[in-house]
């Protein structure tokens, strides 16, 4: 017992900077599954795209070992760079891999999603190599700084995670719930065919669906690289996979059911490592995630638009 | 009017008997030797620091003997399946005698037994799973000592050199790993330690802090990791400061690499023990000119990790002159020079000379520590001398 709560806060740190990450590709999924009810399968490499995307203004801003302007500006660049490219991106999948699938059945897109994914990861590959890129956070954030409270540690790096993740979530909560795009968004989410009847320009909402999900997921893989510093081409596969999970978990198309699911996740993983095993980390954390959807099958915070017959 | 006509059709004539004639006067035949590493992917320091150490063999090799041997790079990614496809394409031609590698024992176990049925003689600088020469793989040779003898001279060095009596193993799923980490285990608790933990983790893992804090809490004052890949331990590095713990971190081979362990750990990893299959160069009097010649051509950067497909390279390449020189030249030939190999003195200071399994004789392991960026040889840890040759795998 005494070093289940020994370890419980710094676990409870750890978990908190893995779900955010989680939570930050989950958005993606989440809200183009709401709008479009498509799986995009290529949202995880879109976030292998944003890391590659810091890593390249990073090393463009610290030539040799010194950074070129104060490092609070680059990881900000980083982050704005990232999450532009990425937004792109997203628009660009969007309309060369859904849209002229947009009226074909449900598979269709699916696959065409998989295949856009194998696309990311090989062109990566074929140019940037399979070589392992790490971030060197050391230059921007001293390894040692951070905050104490007695026996934890909470390092300035996953600090910089947890804080830049709540400010993206509160700003997309502004924007999905004050603004008039939000409400065409969430219009197109209930009823795409009356939304359109009311005047909603749908492809311009779903553009923007696309763009500010893969914003999201270009932040995660920036804020991935910054903490865990390795970044490679394959890494979308894994984090997509725990990202469309937590997205599930949380209930799909549920935009705090994306941010609760992708926290929950992070806490598992970290709890399963630090208190039973990490040898079946992914195990312990898929079973807890089966017995969350037995109990609730629509998700924790439940789906939001009903199923049509 | 035939005779000008004559006089113009000669020289055309003659030109083109020449080319025809010529490939009878050429030179030797083509010989090339194929390397097997990780030049890509998660091991790509390691398996291209091997790869510099081969080309430097090749080009000292013919401008020793005014050959023109040539290196055929093949690329692993230490995936084993993409280790198999690699291999084929190296058995498939016929003018590879011998090649150097695979890098990581997971992947020999995955192509040991298409190099025996091709009888191509294989060395690895790396591979150091005791299981690999105790099977059938009749034409795999490794100028490094096995785990059999690095697991237990690294439990002995954290029990009986840095005195600490609690240890965590955590070990990475792959074959060389998960061997070594049994084999440091036994050997720990045979000396009077105390295991407090045994996990595992994956090769794709790229976070180890709840790891880390868990081991924290658990009253272990060292962790041995005998992972294949350095970035993770310097992750692994990186965390222990993170979270101010005092743990000792213990590694083997595969995280001897200056720019993955070292610098990607940002100086995290001061401090941190790796043991290795190979002296330091640097100290080996003997190989002063090779590593000079590596350090103008390469960079100054190399660990242990290298040297020993330097000698890998040297002994392919010596045995394709003597099997040529005795007028065969074919890879059965090759092979069997290679198994009768009797170098004096390698560039890894010590004599080199197969016992009939293919493993190296006299060889043994080295302990470094990290200190000021850079790998030292620990001396109280040095030379533990391999075992006799009845050691199980």
């Amino acid at each position: 017992m005494d070093t289940f709560l020994a370890q419980l806060p710094q676990q409870i740190i750890n978990g908190l900077t893995l779900g955010a990450v989680y939570a930050l590709i989950a958005l993606g999924y989440s809200m183009v599954y709401g709008v479009l009810q498509l799986l995009n399968f290529a949202h995880g490499d879109v976030y292998m795209i944003g890391a590659f995307i810091g890593y390249g203004v990073m090393v463009a801003l610290i030539p040799d070992g010194a950074p070129l302007i104060a490092p609070v500006f680059i990881i900000i660049l980083m982050l704005l760079l990232a999450m532009l490219g990425c937004g792109l991106l997203g628009v660009a999948i969007e309309q060369f891999a859904y849209r002229p699938l947009r009226n074909s059945p449900r598979l269709a897109p699916l696959i065409s999603a998989l295949g856009v994914s194998f696309f990311l990861q090989n062109a990566v590959q074929l140019t940037l190599t399979a070589e392992f890129r790490n971030y060197q956070t050391e230059l921007l954030i001293p390894p040692g700084a951070g905050f104490d409270f007695g026996d934890t540690r909470l390092p300035m790096t996953r600090a910089l995670v947890i804080v830049v993740t709540i400010i993206l979530m509160i700003v997309l909560q502004y924007l999905v719930r004050r603004t008039k795009l939000g409400k065409a968004m969430r219009a197109v989410a209930i009823d795409r065919e009356a939304a359109a009847m009311m005047g909603v320009d749908v492809d311009r909402v779903i553009v923007a669906t696309f763009f500010i999900g893969s914003a999201l997921a270009g932040a995660a893989g920036v804020l991935t690289g910054v903490v865990f510093t390795r970044v490679w081409h394959f890494m979308g596969f894994t984090a997509g996979l725990k990202g469309f999970t937590a997205a599930v978990v949380g209930g799909i198309g549920n935009i705090p059911g994306a941010m609760l699911g992708g926290f929950l996740l992070g806490l598992t993983e970290s709890f399963a490592v630090g208190f039973i095993s990490p040898t079946y980390r992914d195990a312990i954390a898929f079973i807890v995630l089966v017995i969350v959807l037995l109990v609730r099958p629509r998700g924790l915070l439940g789906a939001r638009i009903p199923q049509k017959v | 009017m035939k005779f000008r006509k004559l006089m113009m059709v000669l020289p055309v004539f003659l030109v083109v008997l020449s080319i025809v004639i010529a490939p009878t006067f050429a030179q030797s035949p083509v010989i090339k030797v194929g390397i097997l590493g990780p030049f890509t992917g998660p091991a790509a320091s390691v398996g291209t620091e091997q790869l510099n150490w081969a080309k430097l063999a090749v080009s000292d090799f013919n401008d020793a003997t005014g050959w023109t041997v040539e290196l055929v790079e093949a690329d692993t990614q230490l995936d084993p399946a993409i280790a198999v496809t690699a291999s084929e394409s190296l058995i498939a031609d016929a003018d590879v005698y011998g090649v150097v590698g695979p890098a990581g024992s997971q992947e020999v176990a995955a192509v040991g037994q298409m190099f025996a049925d091709a009888s191509l003689a294989h060395i690895s600088g790396s591979a150091t799973d005791p299981s690999l020469t105790q099977g059938d793989f009749n034409t795999f040779f490794r100028t490094v000592p096995t785990d059999a003898v690095q697991g237990p001279s690294d439990a002995n060095f954290i029990y009986n050199v840095l005195g600490l009596t609690k240890l965590y193993v955590i070990d990475d799923q792959s074959s060389y790993s998960a061997g070594l980490a049994d084999q440091a285990e036994e050997a720990f608790i045979a000396a009077g330690g105390e295991i407090i933990g045994r996990e595992s983790v994956t090769q794709d893992d790229g976070d180890f802090s709840s790891l880390v804090t868990a081991i924290d809490a658990s009253g272990a004052e060292a962790i041995f990791f005998p992972g294949q890949i350095a970035s993770q331990g310097a992750l692994v590095a990186r965390q222990i400061v993170e979270q101010g713990s005092d743990l000792v971190l213990v590694g083997a081979d595969g995280f001897q690499n200056i720019d993955d362990f070292i610098i990607g750990s940002a100086g995290a990893a001061e401090g941190a023990y790796v043991s290795s299959f190979a002296p330091d160069v640097r100290g080996v009097a003997s190989s002063a000119e090779i590593m000079n010649r590596y350090i103008e051509q390469y960079d100054d950067k190399f660990t242990s990790f290298g040297p020993p497909t330097y000698a890998a390279t040297l002994v392919i390449l010596e045995a394709i002159q003597r099997a040529s020189d005795a007028g065969s030249l074919s890879r059965e030939a090759v092979l069997a020079e290679v198994a009768a190999t009797d170098q004096e003195l390698s560039v890894l200071g010590i004599p080199i000379a197969f016992d009939e399994n293919g493993d190296v004789l006299g060889a043994s392991f080295y302990m470094f520590q990290v200190v000021d960026g850079a790998f030292v040889l620990v001396p109280s840890a040095t030379a533990m001398p391999e075992p006799e040759a009845t050691e199980e795998g």
